[in-house]
């Protein structure tokens, strides 16, 4: 039932005293960096301790920007020769972010990535095929770890080439597969150009679906697609990569590993904390991480905290599924919208494809939320009132939803051009 | 019974073409185009083809969204008044449509007229019934070239 019983259902009280203790070794390793080195706070309550971890609030937050700009050494804590290995985004704005990790740091890691797997129900039984990008993206390396660690065999296939994907299932009997949502879709697509039906064509009992926020409806689709379970996947990069919060076999929220990070909601716009079970965004420091230790790293993301306490047993809270990015909320005609909305809407009707497209444009000197959505080939009947009923339904549900009347323009299947790696479901083209 | 294909169709330039070229591939003949637009970017376009069946099937491989619907055609005379004679055995029939289109077969001679009649219940009964003569499908469909 868990992979390290004494940590995973340890009571609240022991888990928080833990926090402060790790809490108070991590300032003082984060001191030794140049960017935490210059903050006096920092050393200040590492020399002191905390009392209650609620004192974390005193310490300043930070931020992706704070992180490009301490590009590339600034956040090292450790020796350089210590430090083996490095994970980093595109950087295709500006400075790339740059995580650095010791010997320590990705056992921890690969701990954690195990631990979630298996809180997942994956055993050492399992043949595990990791289909995504391995290399500066984490969620290649950090599955492989961890299904190594958990003693899965696992099939290091990488990203892409859906033939050769459903071969290495159909050849090795793959049972659990670590997958990002928008390529689910495809995949499933050439399983039915094969002839292949993946609920009886294959032995996959498990997927693993994360890197891309996703909705219920969106996860149901894919279980009844693939006649599997899928769990929820968190995490991101600053915080080692997957392994952050995990979905237990409940399926009823994340438990996020507090062993490993202290985790706090913020209201975005205040920074103060959200009452308890409030939407906010999600604020998280490192506990076990010497080579790159970050304190109240703003995620963006935004979630909640679900009350009560989880069947499973396992103490460490729940977040709810991420419902957006604080950065991509969008303003439109005096609303605030998240995409993860709108998907939301879209996916609980069945005459419409997975892939959607938000265009935000100005029509006529309006601005306008274009919704360009794919009305899938098997329901389409050639009748031109049903679509033009299908099109005013949808217009009136997103419109209830977020109390903008959208433009839904229904739109040829496969034309919504596909993503490769995360998908861009918002395009703003509103004059400036 | 005969079919006409519908096809789904957003209004963007080489849409059109790229259905015609799919069908151009499988030597599929096209014998009527008719082709409907909404005010919201997109329109069906209905095509009364050498063989449906196989039309709808080598669209859909295209990823183009086709279907087909039951139509019945009717032969009138290509002269003044024409189809105004052939409305009045409509009528009488009692059959009520929304959808239709007429092509020139033989200049001076005779016309069709093509009628969706897909949602229309016992429509081509009806029709036959105040001895309306219904075209067979061999002539709806032409011999493919």
């Amino acid at each position: 039932m868990y992979w390290e019983k004494e940590i995973e259902i340890l009571e609240r009280k022991s888990l928080e005293r833990l926090q402060l203790e790790r809490l108070a070794t991590t300032l003082g390793q984060a001191a030794k960096s140049p960017h935490y080195g210059r903050i006096p706070v920092i050393g200040r309550i590492a020399q002191s301790g905390m009392k209650a971890i609620e004192q974390i609030r005193e310490l300043p937050f930070t931020s992706k920007e704070d992180l490009r700009n301490n590009f590339p050494w600034g956040m090292l804590a450790a020796d350089k020769k210590d430090v083996i290995r490095l994970h980093s985004s595109s950087g295709t704005t500006g400075n790339p972010t740059v995580v650095y990790h010791n010997r320590h740091d990705l056992d921890s890691w690969a701990n954690l990535m195990a631990r979630s797997m298996y809180a997942a129900g994956v055993r050492d039984t399992d043949i595990f095929q990791n289909i995504c990008g391995y290399g500066l993206f984490t969620g290649g390396l950090g599955f492989q770890y961890g299904a190594e660690k958990l003693g899965c065999l696992s099939i290091p296939a990488g990203a892409g080439n859906s033939l050769r994907q459903i071969k290495l299932m159909r050849d090795f009997g793959t049972s659990v597969a670590h997958v990002i949502p928008s390529y689910l879709g495809r995949l499933f697509e050439v399983f039915k150009d094969e002839g292949l039906d993946p609920r009886k064509d294959t032995k996959l009992h498990t997927l693993v679906i994360g890197a891309e926020p996703h909705t219920q409806e969106h996860r149901l689709r894919i279980e009844e697609m693939f006649g599997v379970k899928a769990y929820n996947s968190f995490g991101l990069s600053e915080m080692n990569g997957p392994g952050v919060a995990f979905e237990c076999t409940e399926q009823n929220g994340l438990h996020i590993w507090e062993d490993a990070f202290v985790v706090e909601i913020i209201d975005p716009v205040s920074l103060q904390p959200v009452a308890d079970g409030e939407v906010g965004e999600l604020v998280m420091t490192t506990l076990d991480r010497q080579a790159m230790p970050v304190i109240r790293f703003r995620t963006r993301d935004l979630t909640r905290f679900l009350p009560g306490a989880c069947p499973c047993g396992r103490t460490h809270r729940r977040i709810e599924r991420i419902c957006g990015r604080s950065d991509d909320m969008f303003i439109i005609k005096g609303c605030n919208v998240f995409p993860m909305q709108v998907e939301g809407v879209l996916m609980k009707l069945p005459e419409v494809g997975d892939d959607y497209r938000i265009l935000l444009d100005t029509l006529d000197e309006q601005d306008e939320m274009i919704v360009e959505v794919e009305v899938k080939k098997e329901w389409f009947t050639g009748d031109l009132a049903f679509l033009d009923r299908l099109q005013r339904h949808i217009t009136r549900l997103v419109r209830d939803e977020v109390l903008v009347r959208p433009l839904i323009k229904l739109v040829e299947p496969g034309s919504i051009p596909k993503a490769e790696g995360k998908a861009v479901r918002v395009l703003d083209r509103r004059n400036k | 019974m005969s079919y006409q294909v519908s096809i789904f169709l957003e209004n963007k330039l080489g849409h059109l073409e790229k259905v015609t070229a799919v069908l151009k591939a499988a030597q599929i003949n096209i014998r009527s185009i008719h082709l409907n637009h909404t005010a919201n970017g997109w329109g069906i376009l209905n095509l009364v083809v050498s063989s449906p069946q196989r039309a709808q099937h080598v669209l859909n491989e295209n990823g183009i969204s086709a279907a087909l619907r039951e139509i019945v055609v009717v032969k009138m005379a290509d002269k003044p008044g024409g189809l105004d004679e052939l409305l009045k055995d409509v009528v009488k029939a009692g059959v009520n449509f929304t959808n239709a289109h007429g092509i020139s077969v033989n200049q001076g001679d005779s016309a069709f007229l093509v009628i969706e009649i897909q949602d229309i219940p016992d429509a081509r009964a009806k029709l036959e019934n105040v001895g309306l003569e219904i075209v067979a499908d061999e002539q709806v469909y032409g011999r493919s070239p």
